[in-house]
């Protein structure tokens, strides 16, 4: 399609595909805790509450039908994290796959870097396509032949065989945490990545295993006076020795690299005043950002906490630039919310290719997509009514109160057991993957 | 006294909540603690003052003293005062603290600037004119029921907040220095329950409650540490190894906090999941 992966409404969403069980019952470990899209776009991976990933590919376009844009079919899957048991501190590590980030291409193979709450892993995917046959010493199934039957000598060739997908673990990560991982990052040096757990952020070479670097540090010397956690944190993506990481108190810190070894020091605070209108018992966790992610250009970043989306000029630290209001009729069910956990939801939130629009979830199956250039905002669904091949996802309102106008929802009957906190958006094209409980939606540009 | 139900009722489930993160699977989860302790520490402050206020107005100035065991910072957050109890009660004026920033909660709002963030905000302060209890500061002009869609649970608690001034200042005498708040939440628990004098329910407590168990270890001992700044309220819920131990407090606070989480259940099923 041409363009990359501009317009926000002007675009008209419809659907593609939708991956997972269709049953209601929810299997636990079906649960999906993270999607990310590759750096071509070409691979999506999804990761699961079993301590699974999924990996599907676009396939190649079909010339003869343009209408019909190439879909995602399961490429590979694999267990790449099992429970452990943390015998010290008769703790259970959960498999659940907290983040997936995959690695730029330098070769045939694809590199993902996995996380569950203590571990990180990466992995090679890998294709094999043909295989040796005609060894001189061996049968076919691996036998040793006879070697006085041998007469004649042959040279091994290759043969093509059915695609088989290998993911196989290359390194593993351990021991680098105390405390639960929440994020990863690779840096654009293609060498080194960051884990964040609540108190530290620690710096790994991607060939090195058996020690990291501390940058980050936040434990309290005593611990009765902790007051925040490290929410987030991510690599700036062209200047390696910058990254960021979010607190639960709202705040962003911008770190350099090459100020300090140890970054406790922050370079830049961005960090907005409270509006004291907005006082109440829960201004604290809906002021905890849930995730962080630079622009596609550097220049600016996003926050997601749970009300909002903020976009941040890297340069203005005291206020953000932009700030839209996600799902703002909640604010008078923070209570509620908070009795049910669900004020403890983790959204997070995503940029399009070049940087106009932002993408974020709700309850509800909803999604909000946010057009920064036009200003201007849609809430769509994804449910399994609109599933129609190539049907126009409709906008949805929501009617915060007093009357309720024709196909809009009232607060009250949204289904807060339907949450939509991953989404991905293709690095180039209009195409999103937007994950509900436990199935994976692509919906794609309307292409006329 | 409508936000002192409301304080007591978050109270009880954020401690329902930490609670239940110690036996979930995958271990506490740090951040959530956190939170959950924040909201706690909140709550707690609008209970605390309207503590005060009705000690002020029941004259029990001396018992004060010794009945609550909390530190001196804290007990100057909540001078005991005529004038302060007023202050309270129109939730107009931050009392002196340490954290400012949770005392803001009380200040009126309407008379606050309200910043004109960018043209993408919606007008949060209309929608703050309508919007809930969850502002302490509209506690005095809205109810609770109107804005928690949960009205089956206002009965229980309008209930035991009306047990709840009258006992307060009688039982405390009886007990040894415990931490107030956990008293008061067992007096009010059980007072829902039965209608023994406090005194009754303070030794059947102590004889019932060997579940020492309760207090398990924690898995980590950070969110041990963050109870603590609550001060000796919540050392029932601390490991042996809490950092500030008071042996007896530890003790008794210990069984009233089972008392009273073994309380929290029937509630915790009351909750209608939204």
């Amino acid at each position: 399609m041409a363009g990359a992966g501009g317009g926000g409404n002007d675009v008209q969403w419809c659907f593609s595909q939708v991956k997972g069980a269709i049953d209601d019952d929810v299997a636990e470990a079906d649960i999906i805790s993270t999607v990310e899209f590759n750096h071509s776009g070409e691979l999506l991976a999804t990761g699961d509450k079993g301590g699974r990933v999924v990996i599907f590919q676009q396939e190649t376009e079909n010339k003869s039908q343009p209408q019909c844009r190439s879909e995602y079919n399961v490429y590979s899957t694999f267990q790449s994290h099992e429970p452990e048991f943390d015998y010290l501190k008769s703790l259970e590590i959960e498999e659940k796959i907290n983040k997936i980030r995959w690695l730029p291409q330098k070769n045939a193979a694809q590199f993902l870097l996995s996380t569950n709450d203590k571990t990180i892993k990466l992995w090679k995917i890998s294709e094999r396509d043909k295989r040796p046959e005609g060894y001189n010493l061996k049968e076919e199934d691996g036998r040793y032949r006879d070697a006085a039957t041998i007469t004649t000598l042959r040279v091994p060739v290759f043969r093509p065989m059915d695609l088989m997908v290998e993911a196989s673990p290359r390194r593993v990560f351990a021991n680098g945490h105390t405390y639960h991982i929440n994020s990863i990052s690779v840096n654009s040096d293609n060498e080194t990545y960051l884990s964040a757990d609540d108190l530290r952020i620690n710096l790994w070479h991607l060939e090195i295993t058996d020690r990291s670097f501390n940058v980050v540090d936040i434990k309290p010397a005593n611990m009765e006076e902790l007051t925040e956690v490290i929410t987030a944190a991510e690599f700036h993506p062209h200047q390696c020795n910058t990254f960021v990481y979010s607190s639960s108190k709202g705040t962003i810190r911008l770190c350099d690299m090459r100020a300090s070894a140890l970054c406790d020091k922050h370079s830049k605070l961005f960090e907005e005043p409270e509006d004291p209108s907005n006082r109440s018992f829960f201004s604290e966790i809906i002021s905890s950002i849930s995730d962080v992610k630079f622009s596609h250009n550097g220049r600016y970043m996003m926050t997601r906490d749970y009300l909002s989306v903020k976009i941040w000029d890297l340069n203005m630290e005291n206020r953000p630039v932009e700030t839209y209001q996600v799902h703002e009729y909640l604010r008078s069910k923070l209570c509620s919310l908070y009795e049910n956990d669900c004020i403890f939801d983790k959204f997070e939130c995503c940029w399009n290719g070049n940087d106009s629009v932002v993408m974020t979830g709700s309850y509800n199956n909803f999604f909000r997509m946010l057009d920064r250039s036009q200003r201007r905002d849609v809430t769509l669904e994804a449910s399994r009514e609109s599933c129609k091949p190539r049907q126009v996802l409709k906008p949805r309102r929501v009617c915060a109160g007093g009357k309720r106008k024709k196909d809009e929802i009232s607060v009250d009957s949204l289904d807060f057991n339907k949450k939509i906190l991953h989404t991905a958006w293709h690095p180039q094209e209009n195409i999103i993957a937007v994950a509900t409980t436990n199935n994976l939606y692509i919906f794609q540009e309307k292409v006329n | 006294m409508e936000y002192k139900v409301e304080a007591h009722r978050i109270m009880s489930i954020s401690l329902g909540k930490i609670y239940n993160s110690r036996v979930q699977r995958g271990g506490i989860k740090l951040h959530k603690n956190l939170l959950v302790s924040l909201v706690l520490r909140s709550a707690r402050q609008v209970y605390l003052s309207d503590y005060y206020s009705g000690a002020c107005l029941n004259a029990q100035s001396e018992r004060e003293g010794n009945e609550w065991d909390i530190t001196d910072s804290e007990r100057e957050k909540f001078p005991p005062s005529a004038t302060e109890c007023d202050r309270v009660e129109s939730t107009e004026e931050p009392q002196p603290n340490e954290q400012p920033e949770k005392e803001r909660e009380y200040r009126e709002n309407d008379d606050e600037v309200k910043s004109d963030q960018v043209d993408c905000t919606s007008t949060l302060q209309e929608q703050n004119q309508n919007s809930s209890l969850d502002s302490v500061a509209k506690v005095s002009s809205e109810t609770p029921p109107e804005s928690i869609t949960e009205p089956k649970e206002s009965p229980s608690d309008s209930a035991v907040a009306e047990r709840d001034s009258t006992p307060e200042a009688n039982g405390e005498s009886h007990q040894p220095p415990k931490p107030y708040v956990c008293s008061n939440r067992k007096r009010s628990a059980e007072e829902s329950e039965s209608g023994d004098s406090p005194q009754k329910r303070t030794k059947v407590a102590s004889s019932n409650a060997k579940e020492d168990e309760e207090a398990e270890e924690m898995d980590t001992s950070n969110v041990s540490n963050l109870i603590t700044i609550f001060g000796s309220s919540f050392s029932g819920l601390l490991s042996k190894e809490s950092a500030k131990p008071e042996a007896e407090a530890e003790d008794s606070g210990q069984i009233c906090c089972d008392q009273m989480l073994k309380n929290l259940n029937p509630w915790s099923t009351a909750i209608v999941a939204f």
